[in-house]
């Protein structure tokens, strides 16, 4: 695959910025930034500059970073989905890319939805386990299905995940999956099990994601413990066992999106990563492998929500019935190279051709049936235990 | 208005307002940006939350500081330990550099000084993630030191102690070199050759005039370098690993991942305590009166 995406000033060798990677360098800048709860909220209506309510009904999309196409680096370019869709709706749509990490963002919007302020944004799109925990703190709108009859369209196990049973306070915007993700210069085979990385071999060059959810998730389901009911007393033995991997120094550090680098110079020989990443990667640098262990990957997706307060709730609606379309899904996955949850995005991007064509045959943008069988979601973790499960993993972390 | 600026004249020849007006700028600011936070950080810490998402409450819960003294104790003493390295190894790279400009530089000294500023022109993350990049495991520094004969095979320097000391080091270096070479600029080194017509040896008049007279200029970089390396968290997030974490790292995960504010407050504020004592003690033990840098 060619880069299409805009170059960085980025000091690694790769130039694309994926929207993970930018979560785990931005993210941990901005976090630098966030001395509290009171001076997050107060830069929260600003972070991208344009007024909020500009008067006629504008619909306010807020996403992660390089998360939709961009025809010629322009957000709103000629032919892209945004230009494309005020074109057939006539509905003006503001795009903000103010998402760069999950935590920092709740951290941002928390002091506004506990007090039952609107936030801004008409559409927000976190991570499954956020949007989750966004439902059951109740700072999110019931989704107007009926007015998006095109949800008709997803794939079904991308709905009704165990954060949002009914399906009725989230729809996916993209998924990806988390397993194996190795340096073949350095394993010198192939890696299919989450115990090769406990493999003393690889002493000191094992990296593990400071997603919690997917380091301890992969893990866990390597010992057996499926993630649908997740309950901190039995997860204790993945804990455990990640806690080991520290102590011997067979893990070498936690890293965000920033395991690329590492991986690719050299200095991890695997580590737990994300599809979408190696997708680029290994374009790049064959010697880059990308596995989902035989005990199974995790599959995380990013979702869409109404927060509470949302003033554009009709727009909203219209917006998710236009990308659910998979003619225009096809479009956003030919850039951002990530699973899509609309069916027909395959055949659409072969219509396509060129680069697009290709990306339709890739494993890790669409994972057949017998993959995405050995994939699990996390279910939800209640305040409390997720409490418990945060507290262990930073101790673990060093935090 | 001819009447406003002749008292205020009387009032500057009595020296009773003038003093005060001229201050409230910096006043005020100090308030606004210091003593209002520090405020809002002392009642955070003595807070409480309802539940895990909700606002935190004042409730004279003092136990935060017990959670913050006895579960930290590790991260508390690596970031005293790294932070008191990295200040002594930028004395040890810092001064010699410093004194080789104000006394070697002649006519290239502001171009010597602001070549040392350059890397403030890349953002600070940028410098430290590029320290990745250089010492990583198979590449040109790392290789060299593995041709070196006995270099255990894993030796490695990303992920380590020293890893996360080095990248302390060259982050706050600057901050070193540049008050000390301000108050060695500021030395006569005529001083040196009346040494010298005493019979001294260079060393000796190195070590008994100018290390003296520059000590300010020590203290001064002293306190840049070991205040911020103390509560750094970005270069053991990039260079270290879970065993090198510094008390940085807890207070980023407390506020931004597990929302314990108050406990995270109370870390906040011991850490200052800390360093305020240390602080007071260093500046006891090597004098600030000529800090007139």
């Amino acid at each position: 695959m060619t880069k299409r995406r805009i170059s960085t000033p980025s000091p690694t060798s790769q130039a694309d910025l994926s929207r993970r990677k930018f979560l785990g360098t931005s993210g941990l800048a901005l976090g630098g930034l966030a001395l509290g709860p009171a001076l997050l909220a107060a830069c929260s209506s600003d972070s991208s500059g344009g007024d909020a309510s500009s008067g006629d009904n504008e619909l306010w999309f807020e996403n992660w970073t390089l998360y939709i196409d961009k025809p010629e680096g322009e957000l709103y370019g000629k032919g892209g989905t945004l230009d494309s869709f005020q074109k057939a709706s006539g509905q003006k749509i503001k795009y903000t890319e103010g998402i760069n990490d999950n935590n920092e963002y709740f951290a941002k919007i928390q002091p506004l939805l506990s007090q039952d302020k609107p936030i801004g944004p008409d559409i927000i799109a976190l991570t499954f386990w956020m949007a989750g925990r966004l439902t059951n703190l109740g700072w999110v709108e019931k989704l107007p299905l009926d007015k998006i009859p095109n949800s008709a369209n997803l794939i079904e196990s991308l709905t009704k995940p165990p954060s949002d049973p009914t399906g009725e306070y989230s729809l996916p915007w993209q998924a990806g999956m988390a397993g194996i993700a190795y340096n073949k210069s350095v394993t010198g085979r192939a890696l299919t099990s989450v115990n090769d990385l406990f493999d003393p071999a690889f002493k000191g060059k094992i990296g593990m994601l400071l997603e919690m959810r997917d380091t301890i998730g992969l893990i866990a389901m390597s010992l057996g413990i499926d993630l649908a009911t997740p309950t901190f007393e039995k997860f204790q033995p993945a804990f455990d066992k990640l806690q080991e991997g520290v102590d011997s120094g067979q893990i070498r550090q936690f890293t965000g999106n920033d395991y690329v680098d590492d991986l690719e110079q050299g200095s991890f020989a695997a580590c737990i990563g994300w599809s979408g990443d190696v997708v680029q990667l290994s374009a790049s640098n064959p010697d880059i492998g990308f596995s989902i262990p035989e005990s199974g990957g995790t599959l995380w997706f990013d979702t869409m929500q109404i927060p509470v307060g949302a003033s554009n709730v009709e727009g909203a609606a219209e917006w998710m019935n236009y990308v659910y379309d998979p003619v225009n899904a096809a479009k956003i996955t030919a850039e951002v190279q990530y699973i899509s949850p609309v069916q027909g995005v395959q055949e659409e991007l072969r219509k396509m051709g060129g680069d697009a064509a290709a990306l339709a045959d890739s494993q890790l943008v669409f994972p057949d049936a017998s993959t995405l069988a050995t994939l699990q979601s996390w279910g939800n973790l209640d305040e409390e235990e997720e409490a418990l499960f945060d507290a262990e993993f930073a101790k673990i972390t060093g935090a | 208005m001819a009447a406003d600026t002749s008292s205020d004249d009387r009032g500057l020849r009595k020296g009773k307002w003038a003093p005060y007006g001229l201050l409230s700028p910096g006043i005020l600011w100090l308030v606004l940006f210091f003593l209002v936070p520090v405020m809002i950080l002392v009642r955070t810490a003595l807070s409480s939350k309802a539940s895990r998402f909700a606002n935190p409450e004042f409730s004279w819960q003092f136990s935060n500081f017990t959670s913050a003294f006895t579960d930290y104790g590790p991260q508390f003493a690596r970031s005293f330990l790294f932070a008191g390295i990295a200040t002594v190894s930028a004395i040890l790279i810092g001064y010699p550099l410093a004194y080789w400009i104000a006394t070697q530089g002649g006519r290239w000294k502001n171009l010597l000084i602001g070549l040392v500023v350059v890397p403030f022109f890349t953002s600070y993350l940028i410098r430290t993630i590029a320290w990745t990049s250089l010492l990583k495991d198979n590449g040109v520094i790392l290789n060299t030191i593995h041709a070196i004969p006995f270099v255990p095979q894993d030796f490695r320097l990303l992920a380590t102690p020293a890893g996360v000391i080095g990248g302390l080091t060259y982050n706050f270096l600057s901050f070193m070199i540049l008050p000390i070479y301000v108050s060695l600029e500021k030395i006569d080194f005529r001083l040196t050759e009346a040494a010298a017509d005493l019979y001294g040896t260079p060393w000796q008049a190195f070590k008994k005039v100018v290390l003296p007279l520059s000590m300010p200029g020590v203290f001064a970089g002293s306190l840049l370098v070991f205040i911020p390396a103390a509560g750094d968290y970005l270069n053991n997030r990039y260079l270290g690993s879970p065993k090198t974490s510094m008390i940085g790292t807890v207070v980023q995960d407390k506020f931004l991942v597990q929302f314990d504010y108050p406990v995270a407050a109370a870390l906040s504020l011991v850490l200052m305590a800390i360093i305020t004592t240390m602080v007071l003690i260093y500046s006891k033990f090597l004098g600030t009166e000529g800090l007139a840098v």
